[in-house]
């Protein structure tokens, strides 16, 4: 005798015992459940899978309520979906753990770090850059210039020094340089210009390439690689054992280039959109910005001084006394090319202190050891030729107020006025962009939008103002989508916008943290070799060598693999991206860290425990062994082993209860 | 006149005032004159509660008996010191029907029971046909006294439809809201009444199992319940339907929702204690799927009173909708707390200031029905009590909890007490209230710290309404309760605590501080004294950065010259 019932309108009948579930199920209605689990009597437990009973108003576990004749569910309505979301932001709120390594987050391109770092771990360095791969198409550049944001926020940092993650992908890349090759697709017959063939259009060029799209590069320069080539000294970036082999795998890729050619001047924008289906802007920022003083015609533009230094194949004047005013990576660049040119009287002038300097800590601890003075809280009034010198008059500061950056502001000291003699200033102040005619810019000077105009894109320093070459390759990246998208309609399945996060390292205490393996290496951080003092000083060798494999092996067992086990598969972070939850909506106390790790193949973490508990009904219902049991009450309820014993060895036989867990509280431990 | 017999209040309650000492003293002087510990008579406020009957019948009550010899002998002389006479106020309202046995006989001789009426409902039952049985409670309009109020004929029924191996009847004796104790006190006081309603309500559904699912908690009301079970045992009253019923005391292990029926069975049937999603209701499947029935301990109280007087007379008793008297406990700030049985309908001005002897210039509110209610304010107080009046207003009967909040309490602390309650009886299975609760939880923890933001109010009503709907059982369903009807009736209170961060009754520590009002100061220094952290210097000045507001200056002043007041800032 079956039932009949409707859901949303629609008239079902179901068979005694069928729950509202099983019959939506059946009948292609989704409704999402995390403790549903068919093998097992219910368990009623998790309430995502709410419906509401119309006549009555209430609302039903649908995974537990069977119909009743009559009975008007509705299963897709905005209050439904409240509810459902509610009880997933309730789960979330007591949720503990990492949704992804916060490597990974870390890293402007979201690079698979964990997953490469692994890779090399087990020796495996050609799947480690086929996954670098996948985010990052300038390995080899990256894997030597890059500032590391991964690292920052490396879990490692709680105990020691982070992992040396950069040096993965310096050592994979440089090992297959040559070898490695993407399997191309089709052409899809569409043609993109790329103006600008730095690391946001090359980057941007690689993804069009991977999806068949022709690419033309228009270069300003004589050859490609934009700042990394005419920015970056030789000394971190060698051009032509580097960034030309890197460079060549573009033209194997089959990416065309046409280089001067000047957007402006041998180009216009109306030209290539004519001739190409889309357009992508990618011109970086070349305008250097002044001392802002009287006479700052007589300092030498910072990026001006390094690509004359880098167009000359590093041959260049010695420059003699030398000041650099500024506190980035370009005035590091430039005072360490100073040295490199033979100058013994090299100086940084930063208006803060060192603890202010954006530029990267290593660079300022290398120039320091190639003799570089540093000078703070100065900042430049006046330049003027007296004779043959170049005499700055300086003004001292001091910090004050926190403006808007969250740095202390510097704030002139009245009186302090003092001169100094040099035979080269360089203003390494920051840059900017020189935006084509006719698109919008913001209060900085770079353009507006990623999306301009139809069929016009944007990515790269030209957008963000000046930043890292991941910045820039991560920019590239979402460029390329967007043309694929537009021209070609294929939808990139969207980033996950459910982070879980145990929190920053900052925050974190070493009990706080969840081994996955039990041999994570105690060993110091690899470190990189040096050549000595003496011929960095001297020439413009390669300061850092590629670490060897074994040594890049052993780093990776430093890894403590922070990202959950259960990313790809947890149904708590699928529904919650479906419901456009929020991990935040409500804030309170968490499970402290509890993990089990005893058993050598299954990890337990009730910090991911729903309570669910259909380990345990799957244990004692379809595998009829009774191993697990829930425990305590309220919010402190857990899953635990008889007598807190831990699973059995031969649990590794079975992994049903592994197997059934909807997110990562029961897993196994190896991660693929 | 001589003295008959003596009685002496001995349950819980009156040995908690000192009773058992009064016991063995009266005992130990009494010489020929019989003297009997009897149950509860409701007058918490007066025990330890001594009662002679005299030869002519008449009885004289003691109230506050110290165990001396001198206040011994003044019950023996029937002298004229501690005399007690119930309140008039009280009388004029009481309607002792349930409880009428309660104090007057021995809770553990059958014989007592018997020789006062007991029995009668069971024997009048036996003479008629089960489904008649069944009808007179129908009749009888009596609703669960457990908190659900479902009409309890209606619940009989179902159970006496089915047709299976066993049936099981269980009583719910889980008294668990703090501040209740109807159920204890009826079961140390007249165990065999429950017993017997046990056996009509067997009779009647062709029970075959008897459970009594007591609270561990209530040592007195099992041993009392053993006895008495031994007796009917003995007496072969347990045998119905040509059965020999076995009654079963199961003691709980403490978790409060257990209460709930499904969780209780489960706990009986020796599973983890959670509940379960109904339907299946329990009369379909519920002690190891055996067609169940669970009634509350007044509930089975109210049978061989309806069987005694017929179901049409019980029904002339209470309201509409609401049959018979019901038990309150009084407790909170109110003169004369105890155990008190009323008609229906009784309005809260009658049964907190008339029979409680509240003070009316100092009662805010009433909070009904335990942790799982909501509180009633004072202007509402012409409320009737019944079932559907209390609804309306966004509280429930309950069980009977009643407890009077004065005007020094905090209505946010109330609402925050009661939230710790059920955030930790939390079973822990369902979302909705395993977490729900406790972030509500936390956030009242964060408000009464005076942290708390104007955005948590909208927050606490909209998480608290999703929990109520949400959560799987009774216990997730009204835990939002106590925090919803705050929010409707003094939420002034709450946006105190949240934008102007001061405690309206002055009770919330982190938002006060302690000064001494230096006109009614007698410089005694016993406050100084007192002061465990010396936060109060020779100037009689109290350091708000020192103070612990632990109120021990407070309480030792013989002047009431401390009093506590917002803080500087937030004046």
């Amino acid at each position: 005798m079956s039932i009949e019932f409707t859901i949303d309108g629609k008239v079902f009948s179901a068979e005694p015992g069928q729950t509202i579930l099983e019959v939506a199920r059946a009948n292609g209605i989704e409704i999402p459940s995390l403790c549903r689990e068919q093998r097992i009597s219910k368990t009623t437990s998790c309430f995502v899978c709410v419906v509401k009973d119309c006549k009555t108003g209430r609302f039903l576990p649908s995974c537990s309520a069977c119909p009743a004749p009559g009975q008007e569910i509705s299963s897709n309505t905005d209050e439904v979906w409240d509810m459902r979301r509610t009880a997933l932001n309730l789960l979330l709120s007591e949720h503990s753990g990492d949704c992804e390594a916060p490597c990974t987050l870390a890293c402007p391109a979201h690079a698979a770090v964990e997953e490469y770092v692994r890779a090399g771990r087990q020796g495996d360095f050609l799947k480690a850059l086929t996954i670098i791969k996948e985010r990052i198409p300038l390995p080899m550049t990256i894997g030597r210039v890059c500032p590391r944001f991964c690292e920052k926020d490396c879990r490692r940092n709680v105990y020691g020094k982070p992992v040396a993650i950069n040096d993965f992908k310096r050592l994979a890349a440089d090992l297959y340089y040559d070898t490695y090759m993407e399997k191309l697709p089709e052409e899809t017959g569409k043609r993109v210009a790329i103006v600008g063939a730095g690391p946001a259009g090359l980057s941007a060029a690689y993804y069009l390439r991977l999806k068949g799209v022709a690419v033309t590069v228009f270069e300003a320069m004589p050859k490609a690689g934009g700042m990394t080539r005419y920015g970056i000294p030789e000394y971190r970036l060698p051009k032509k054992a580097v960034l030309d082999r890197e460079i060549a795998h573009f033209e194997k890729l089959g990416v065309s280039f046409e280089y001067n050619r000047t957007l402006g001047k041998d180009l216009s924008l109306e030209d290539l959109k004519k001739d190409f289906d889309a357009v992508i802007i990618a011109i970086g920022c070349w305008k250097a910005s002044g001392l802002r003083c009287e006479g700052e015609e007589l300092a030498v533009p910072g990026i001006d001084f390094l690509r004359n230094v880098a167009e000359n194949d590093n041959v260049a004047a010695n420059p003699g006394k030398t000041i650099v005013v500024g506190g980035g990576n370009t005035a590091m660049d430039c005072v360490r090319t100073s040295v490199r040119l033979g100058s013994s009287d090299v100086s940084c002038f930063y208006r803060r202190t060192e603890a202010e300097m954006p530029a990267e800590k290593i660079e300022i601890a290398e120039a320091k050891e190639e003799g570089v003075k540093f000078e703070f809280l100065i900042a430049p009034v006046k330049l003027e030729k007296r004779q043959d010198k170049l005499v700055l008059t300086c003004r001292k500061m001091e910090l004050g107020e926190p403006d808007a950056s969250g740095r202390r502001k510097p704030v002139e000291v009245p009186g302090s006025d003092f001169e100094v003699e040099a035979d080269t200033v360089i203003a390494a102040i920051g840059q900017g962009t020189m935006a084509p005619e006719g698109l919008p810019v913001n209060r900085w000077g770079n353009l507006e939008s990623e999306t301009p105009a139809p069929g016009l894109y944007a990515a790269g320093d030209c957008v963000s103002g000046a930043a890292t070459v991941v910045e820039g390759v991560a920019s590239g990246r979402r460029a390329a989508l967007a043309v694929c998208k537009d021209l070609l309609g294929l939808e990139e399945k969207a980033e996950s916008t459910i982070f879980v996060s145990r929190g920053s390292w900052q925050s974190l205490k070493r009990e706080d943290l969840v081994f996955l393996r039990n041999d994570v290496s105690e060993k110091d951080r690899a470190k990189q070799d040096l050549i000595p003092i003496e011929e960095r000083v001297s020439s413009f060798a390669e300061v850092a060598a590629t670490m060897p494999p074994e040594r890049v092996m052993a780093e990776g067992e430093r890894c403590i693999e922070c990202s959950c086990t259960d990313k790809k598969n947890c149904k708590l972070r699928q529904h919650a991206e479906t419901y456009s939850c929020d991990v935040d909506a409500f804030k309170g106390e968490k499970i402290a860290v509890s993990y089990d790790t005893r058993h050598p193949l299954i990890i337990q973490d009730r910090g991911k425990c729903i309570k669910c508990g259909t380990c345990v009904k799957v244990c004692k219902e379809v595998v009829n062994k009774t191993l697990l049991s829930l425990k305590l009450r309220g919010f402190s309820t857990c899953v635990g082993t008889a007598f807190d014993g831990g699973f059995p060895d031969n649990c590794a036989e079975c992994g049903a209860c592994v197997d059934a867990c909807p997110t990562g509280a029961l897993d196994w431990r190896h991660k693929a | 006149m001589k003295i008959k017999f003596l009685r002496v209040g001995v349950a819980s309650c009156g040995i908690a005032a000192g009773a058992d000492k009064v016991f063995e003293k009266l005992c130990e002087k009494a010489g020929d004159i019989p003297v009997i510990g009897v149950g509860c008579l409701g007058h918490c406020y007066a025990e330890p509660l001594v009662e002679a009957v005299t030869e002519d019948g008449s009885s004289i009550l003691f109230r506050d008996v110290k165990g001396t010899d001198e206040a011994i002998d003044n019950i023996l002389s029937l002298g004229e010191k501690d005399r007690f006479e119930i309140p008039e106020k009280r009388k004029k309202h009481e309607l002792v029907k349930v409880l009428a046995l309660a104090g007057k006989v021995n809770p553990t001789d059958i014989s007592d029971y018997i020789a006062n009426g007991g029995y009668e409902g069971l024997k009048k039952a036996l003479t008629l046909s089960p489904e008649e049985v069944v009808n007179q409670v129908k009749i009888s309009g009596l609703r669960g006294r457990g908190g659900g109020g479902f009409p309890t004929g209606t619940k009989w029924s179902f159970l006496a439809a089915k047709q299976a191996e066993e049936k099981i009847l269980i009583c719910n004796a889980d008294e668990g809201d703090p501040g209740a104790f109807m159920d204890r006190s009826l079961m140390e006081s007249v165990p065999h009444q429950l017993l017997e309603g046990m056996l009509i309500a067997a009779y009647a559904t062709g029970a075959t199992k008897l459970f009594i699912y007591c609270r561990a908690e209530y040592p007195m009301a099992i041993k009392h319940l053993r006895i008495a079970i031994e007796q009917i045992y003995a007496a072969k009253l347990n045998i119905v339907n040509g059965r020999s019923l076995e009654i079963i005391i199961k003691e709980g292990a403490g978790a409060f929702v257990c209460g709930e029926e499904t969780a209780l069975i489960a706990s009986l049937e020796g599973k983890r204690g959670t509940p379960r999603f109904r339907p299946p209701f329990p009369t379909d499947s519920g002690y190891k799927t055996f067609p169940t029935m669970i009634n509350n301990v007044e509930t089975f109280g109210n049978v061989p009173v309806i069987l005694r007087e017929g179901g049409e007379e019980f029904a002339k008793t209470g309201t509409e909708s609401s049959k018979g008297t019901k038990l309150f406990a009084l407790a909170g700030d109110l003169k004369n707390p105890g155990l008190v049985e009323v008609p229906m309908g009784k309005t809260l001005n009658e049964i907190v200031f008339e029979i409680g002897g509240a003070d009316k210039d100092n009662v805010k509110a009433v909070q009904i029905g335990g942790p799982s209610g909501g509180c009633i304010p004072v202007e509402l107080f012409d409320t009737p009590v019944d079932y559907d009046s209390l609804k309306a207003l966004g509280a429930i009967i309950g069980s009977g909890g009643l407890i009077v909040i004065g005007k020094d309490r905090c209505m946010v602390e109330t609402a925050r007490y009661f939230l710790d309650f059920t955030h930790r009886e939390s079973c822990g299975k369902c979302t909705f209230c395993r977490v729900g609760t406790m972030r509500m939880f936390e956030t009242l923890e964060r408000i009464v710290a005076g942290k708390g933001k104007e955005s948590d109010l909208e927050m606490l009503e909209d998480l608290g309404k999703k929990i109520k709907a949400g959560a799987l059982c009774g216990l997730g369903q009204t835990a939002p309760n106590p925090v919803l009807a705050t929010l409707r009736y003094f939420r002034n209170e709450y946006e105190d605590h949240v934008i102007r961060h001061r405690c309206t009754a002055h009770q919330c520590n982190e938002l006060v501080k302690l000064e001494i009002d230096s006109s009614k100061c007698i410089k005694c220094k016993l406050c100084i004294k007192t002061c465990p952290v010396d936060a109060i210097d020779g100037n009689f000045n109290i350091d708000a950065e020192k103070c612990t507001r632990c109120n021990s200056c407070f309480d030792v002043c013989p002047k009431n010259a401390i009093f506590r007041t917002d803080l500087e800032e937030n004046k």
